[in-house]
């Protein structure tokens, strides 16, 4: 934690701090992603820590190999938001998306609770990838009403990551306004 | 109903129409970035030449148009260099294997071709002869050639065979050289791995051809290593499974077009059945490796497909449309993936769920054996103290067991014996045994004596033929006895009839008579003279059918006539 931060932090009335679990099949760019998050010039030791809109972001990674997804729920009850990561390229695969999303979200751990769930729709520029509404559809996420939502396109590989920043910004404005909402 | 164990994968159908076979599918890592393409060997519709269709996941990435018909498809891995080559593809068509190597043709392999049948050759030789160009003679000819076995017969006649006689004659005008050899069809292509089941080892083609030969080609020079004949009499291939490592030990399993039989055992040996509702439409494996479980996947006409692990039903999918064709195995990333083609040409795709579960006691396992071929499970009681008591104690003293055993089984053995001797020697007094086997012969005697009253009884044993032509007569000393009616006619003796005969016996005593007589037992038997010989005579034979010895009981001393014989000496 360097002066800068502090500085900041104190300069607005006190960081929010939370811990994102990020989701993801493997292969969907969750690394990647993270990766790209992650402030250049921070060393890397820093683990995956990064900031945005005055929250202070610390990202768990979970495995996404079909033999370690059993492993997910390990990590839900210390999580304030999660990051699904899915590949909008992989067709065939967004039903394995859903049913896994499906599979998280309906774990007691996670059911009782208002979290902010943000889904990346990544490698949007491989082509014939899908759109974010197709993804949001296909994810069957019009389902998920207890918890508030987002979704984006992402693409970790061009600078920038396009929808990434944006996204990030939704799930901390979520995240502040639940403290605020929760004091 | 229960959750589903599979996922749907949502195929865009309006562009996909597949027209294949279960040997045309493969599903083959074919650009080295573990992520499975499915490749569809595809006839094509009408006039639709066909094709090599190459899927990534839903979506069809490219296709290939193919001279021929494709047989069979598969992908190997040709050498184990790093950095990994891509897999080669081996398409069968007609009499030669085309090669692909990153989509590219890279070789042709041609199956060698074999001399023609010399009949054939020579109604060859006569057709090219222009002389023969006439429908009079080319009729003759065809005729013959009509005669040779369809499956002896090349490709060539058979065509020519199905053109008429204009065509025919225009065949034979342009063709220039007689027809020597014939091309060998090839009917079914498999892989086998040469050294290690790894994935990514080097395999070698295995070719079933139409003549009933099976090819192993190298994988680098895709020339044969190895030929085998099916069998003396020509037999057609249909499927084969190669298993094992060719440089180890492997073993081709073909099923051949002339019996179509399902063996499930590796001797080919019936193991088991089961009784479907509907029609069966396909058939395929389907291992699921982190489970640890090899099911077999039915599709019936009904277009339900059941799974099953033995044969207990594990899973029930009903699909909307009749399968055509299906595979299970690695597409995409997707370990497990379930590939079905309908006959309408639709894409189906569907994924095991991770949590899915085949075993018969997961809570939501549907477990219907079939009633019909179900049996109970044997009832085996617990092992009781008393059991494993005895079991230990056999265990311990086996040999003084056996022994003892032994020498039991010999006491039983002598037992028998000694009382069939004794039955025999019984037996020889009322039951006579002889060549005229289904006559029998039996006698009693009645009385204290000493006229007795003997009654013989002849039975006829046989069912079906009646006995004609008997007598029986009487064989005694005449000193000791005298017979009232010493011969007897028999009358006809239908099928199981018995007939009762009686006669009178007297026993004779002369006039010095013994006082011992007063003194013998009364229920013993008579001395050596009172054996009465009884003869069943045949006629028209000169020695007796049947014999039997009846051995008279001594006359009760009371009532020996004593005082007559005492006044008829007194008189004399």
């Amino acid at each position: 934690m360097g002066l800068l931060d502090r500085v900041s932090g104190w300069l607005s009335g006190g960081r929010t701090r939370a811990t994102v679990l990020v989701l993801g099949l493997d292969n969907s760019g969750k690394s990647s992603l993270l990766r790209a998050l992650r402030p250049h010039d921070s060393p890397a030791t820093h683990g995956d820590h990064f900031s945005s809109g005055g929250v202070t972001f610390e990202a768990h990674e979970a495995p996404g190999a079909a033999r370690l997804r059993a492993l997910w729920e390990r990590h839900f009850s210390n999580a304030d938001a999660i990051i699904f990561v899915v590949d909008a390229a992989d067709h065939l695969r967004l039903v394995v998306a859903r049913e896994e999303l499906q599979l998280a979200l309906a774990h007691p751990e996670l059911r009782a609770r208002r979290l902010p769930l943000l889904v990346l729709a990544n490698k949007s520029d491989a082509p014939h990838a899908l759109s974010t509404a197709h993804v949001a559809a296909a994810l069957g996420l019009e389902r998920v009403t207890d918890k508030p939502w987002h979704v984006c396109s992402s693409s970790a590989v061009c600078a920038g990551g396009a929808g990434l920043a944006d996204g990030v910004s939704w799930l901390a404005r979520q995240l502040r306004d639940a403290a605020v909402h929760g004091h | 109903m229960t959750m589903s164990r599979w996922l749907d994968v949502e195929v865009g159908t309006d562009d996909i129409d597949l027209n294949s076979l279960p040997s045309n599918l493969a599903l083959v890592d074919l650009h080295n970035d573990n992520e499975y393409k499915l490749l569809v060997g595809d006839f094509g519709r009408g006039e639709e030449m066909p094709k090599l269709k190459i899927f990534r996941g839903t979506m069809q990435m490219s296709d290939l148009v193919l001279p021929d018909l494709p047989l069979g498809v598969v992908g190997f891995y040709t050498s184990e260099t790093m950095p990994r080559q891509c897999p080669v593809i081996a398409i069968a068509m007609s009499s030669c294997i085309y090669i692909y190597r990153n989509m590219k043709l890279f070789y042709k392999y041609y199956l060698p071709s074999v001399e023609h049948n010399t009949c054939e050759l020579e109604i060859w030789k006569q057709l090219m002869d222009p002389i023969n160009h006439n429908e009079e003679s080319l009729r003759g000819l065809t005729a013959s050639l009509q005669a040779i076995p369809q499956k002896v017969l090349s490709n060539q006649s058979q065509n020519f065979l199905n053109l008429d006689f204009e065509q025919r004659i225009e065949y034979l005008e342009q063709l220039k050289e007689l027809p020597d050899r014939k091309n060998v069809e090839i009917v079914c292509i498999t892989t086998m791995k040469i050294n290690s089941v790894n994935k990514h080892g080097v395999s070698c083609l295995v070719v079933g051809s139409e003549e009933g030969d099976i090819i192993i080609l190298d994988p680098t020079t895709f020339t044969p290593m190895s030929l085998a004949k099916l069998c003396a009499v020509k037999k057609t291939p249909y499927q084969m499974v190669a298993t094992g490592l060719y440089n180890v030990d492997y073993r081709v399993t073909v099923a051949t077009r002339c019996d179509p039989s399902i063996c499930t055992h590796i001797k080919g040996k019936k193991q088991w059945s089961l009784t479907l509702e509907h029609r069966p439409v396909a058939l395929t494996l389907v291992p699921i490796m982190h489970l640890g479980t090899t099911l077999i996947a039915v599709a019936l006409a009904s277009g339900h497909l059941h799974l099953y692990d033995g044969k207990s039903r594990r899973d029930t999918m009903f699909i909307k449309d009749v399968v055509s064709v299906m595979k299970f195995g690695q597409l995409g990333k997707e370990e497990n993936v379930f590939v079905i083609i309908t006959t309408n040409g639709n894409l189906m795709l569907k994924i095991l769920k991770r949590t899915a579960d085949f075993n018969a006691d997961a809570a939501s396992a549907d477990v219907t054996t079939d009633p019909l071929s179900s049996e109970k499970p044997w009832l085996i009681p617990k092992r009781s103290k008393l059991f494993l008591e005895q079991s230990a104690r056999e265990r311990e003293n086996s040999i003084a067991m056996h022994e003892t055993f032994q020498h039991e089984l010999n006491r039983l053995r002598l037992l028998a014996a000694k009382t069939l001797l004794e039955v025999h020697v019984k037996s020889d007094n009322s039951i006579a045994v002889g060549a005229l086997e289904p006559i029998r012969l039996t006698a009693e005697v009645e009385g204290l004596g000493p006229v007795f009253r003997v009654t013989l009884i002849i039975e006829n044993r046989s069912s079906t033929s009646a006995a004609a032509g008997l007598a029986l007569l009487f064989h005694v000393h005449t000193n000791n006895y005298k017979v009232y009616k010493p011969y007897l006619k028999v009358p006809l003796l239908g099928p199981n009839c018995q007939l009762r005969l009686p006669t009178k016996v007297e026993e004779i005593f002369d006039e010095n008579i013994n006082p011992e007589i007063f003194l013998r037992g009364v229920t013993g038997q008579g001395g050596e003279g009172s054996l009465v010989k009884i003869l069943l005579l045949k006629e028209g034979q000169r020695s007796p059918v049947l014999a039997a010895t009846v051995q008279m009981p001594p006359t009760d001393p009371m009532m020996i006539p004593y005082d007559d014989m005492q006044t008829a000496t007194a008189f004399q």
